[in-house]
């Protein structure tokens, strides 16, 4: 395959399979995702997202078969790293003593696009300040990360990602810890990125509901590929009953587990 | 050259001066990677490379050479060596560390025993003397400080990124397996070049007490910096007053000033009549 002929594909997933320690994970995996889409990605706890968003950043390279396409590049070749941001499930899972203000956090985000010697110039510190304020976090530019709490952290990584101008946005359920009216506000952020910026997005979300009026394709996984479609589709397919009632289930859990 | 027309105590404090700053510098980020117990245990490595390198000396008379390229050299493999265990075994990640302590600590004893030097010279490299840095010695200081103080021009924004969190680094297109090899660098070097001024059983505690301090008053990475930098500084400088005046061993002197200055910050919120709430 030829680098230009699938100009217009930011992800190509081909037969993938992976496990852990000889315990499948997913299998025989394979989607395309075109540049500009708005992709949900769903499924149950340990159907295997986050496993199948890290292969695709190259942040698993076990990989049992398969191949991985990014922009139209074999992951293993794949360097523009600065096209792609990401916002991992465990986005707090950061050494919460360090001592970094919410404006370092996001500068950040702009570290791999900067080559040796170079430091942050004005033009730099605006485009932190206006990936705060887009996140709603502006007046928060000078705290300790250490000092929010879990939702606020979640906006500044978010906030990070953003920074650099990525052409292709993963987020690994981001909205977890962030409350309702945030919520629809972050998905309003997500659409304007999508529409006005021609971001492609792809969303890993337990609140289905919620999530298949913004996207526009939906990825359903638990371990192989189950549905992959436009969301008009999944809409008015069984599957999306079926997830909606696990997965409320799901939701409700995790927001036990974080009070 | 410089360090040639300088007197014995010149020397001792412009070597001390200079230790000052990068000890906590370096400490500043191992503290960020949560891996400030690594620097204890490759000190001990470091003793002996040292003990290696006063042996070789006695061998090989002939040749002048500066036992602390030695105790650098074993320091650097040493951490390389925690390095590829930290990886390899992730889950035991803890084990590392002391498994390359007490193989250093082991071997030094072996080789001091070989040796035929004089207790003074095990002395000074164990606690630091600041007072037999040698033109040599002191030229070693220099150098050393000179590569660290590059390494962080250049690779200052990676290191961070590294430390902070390492998955993210690799999204953007950092070679994590080279910022954690510059680490290694980086413990190494601080480690051997402190030998002289506070001796390798102290190091540890240079390394991360002014850290420790500044974390209660930092509220940015920057400030982090500057403050263990302001108080490494301190810590070294009234050290070495106070061990001058009272004729005290500098070493254990430094490290004192160092405990005294973490306690007084540990002390300092409450001092302020609880003005910063909620900053404990
Ligand atoms: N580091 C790991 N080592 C071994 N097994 C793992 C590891 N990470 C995940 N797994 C397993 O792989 C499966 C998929 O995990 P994954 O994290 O991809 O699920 P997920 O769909 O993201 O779940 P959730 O909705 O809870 O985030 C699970 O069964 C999990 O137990
Ligand atoms: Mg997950």
């Amino acid at each position: 395959m030829k680098e230009n002929d699938c100009i217009d594909e930011v992800v190509r997933v081909k037969d993938v399979f992976f496990q852990y320690h000889g315990q499948p994970v997913l299998e025989n995996i394979a989607f395309v995702i075109k540049k500009g889409s708005f992709t949900g990605l769903v499924g149950p706890n340990g159907s295997g997202k986050s496993t199948l968003i890290k292969l695709i950043l190259g942040l698993l390279n076990r990989r049992e078969r398969g191949e991985i396409y990014l922009f139209g590049t074999p992951l293993e070749k794949f360097k523009q790293w600065s096209k792609i941001g990401y916002v991992s499930q465990k986005a707090n899972s950061f050494n919460s003593g360090f001592p970094a203000t919410v404006f370092e956090v996001v500068a950040m985000g702009l570290y791999g696009k900067m080559g040796l010697f170079r430091f942050l110039r004005k033009g730099e510190k605006e485009k932190i300040d206006e990936a705060l304020n887009t996140v709603g976090m502006l007046p928060f530019k000078k705290r300790p990360i250490g000092e929010l709490s879990g939702g606020q952290q979640q906006r500044v990584f978010i906030a990070r990602a953003l920074v650099s101008e990525p052409e292709f946005l993963i987020l690994d359920e981001p909205t977890v810890g962030v409350d309702a009216a945030s919520v629809k506000k972050f998905y309003q952020l997500l659409l304007k990125l999508n529409q006005e910026k021609n971001i492609t997005l792809l969303l890993v979300t337990h609140d289905i509901g919620v999530m298949t009026r913004y996207v526009t394709d939906v990825l359903c996984l638990n371990k192989t590929l189950h549905f992959h479609g436009t969301a008009q589709d999944f809409e008015t397919s069984d599957l999306s009953s079926v997830y909606k009632h696990d997965v409320q289930l799901v939701t409700h859990e995790h927001g036990g587990f974080h009070t | 050259m410089f360090e040639l027309s300088l007197s014995f105590i010149e020397r001792g404090i412009v070597a001390a001066m200079i230790v000052g700053v990068i000890a906590p510098l370096v400490g500043a980020m191992l503290f960020v990677r949560r891996s400030s117990v690594v620097s204890e245990s490759l000190s001990h490595v470091t003793l002996t490379g040292v003990s290696a390198g006063v042996l070789l000396a006695q061998v090989m008379e002939t040749i002048p050479m500066n036992p602390l390229y030695i105790g650098f050299g074993f320091a650097l493999v040493g951490s390389l060596l925690i390095e590829k265990l930290r990886q390899t075994f992730h889950h035991f990640q803890d084990l590392a560390a002391p498994m390359i302590l007490s193989a250093g600590i082991g071997l030094s004893a072996v080789l001091m025993s070989i040796s035929t030097a004089g207790y003074n010279e095990w002395y000074d490299y164990l606690f630091g003397s600041i007072i037999s840095v040698s033109p040599s010695d002191l030229r070693f200081i220099m150098i050393t400080a000179f590569i660290v103080l590059l390494i962080f021009y250049f690779f200052q924004k990676e290191l961070i990124i590294v430390s902070f969190d390492e998955e993210f680094a690799k999204v953007s297109g950092v070679s994590t397996k080279g910022m954690n090899f510059l680490f290694s660098i980086l413990v190494a070097l601080v480690i051997s070049m402190s030998m002289k001024v506070v001796g390798i059983l102290l190091v540890g505690a240079l390394i991360s007490l002014p850290v420790a301090a500044s974390l209660k008053v930092a509220r940015s990475f920057r400030q982090l910096l500057v403050w263990s930098v302001i108080l490494g500084e301190v810590a070294v400088m009234s050290g070495v007053y106070f061990s001058y005046h009272y004729s005290i061993a500098p070493g254990g002197m430094i490290v004192v000033m160092s405990v005294l200055l973490l306690l007084l910050f540990l002390l300092l919120p409450s001092l302020m009549h609880r003005k910063q709430e909620g900053s404990s």
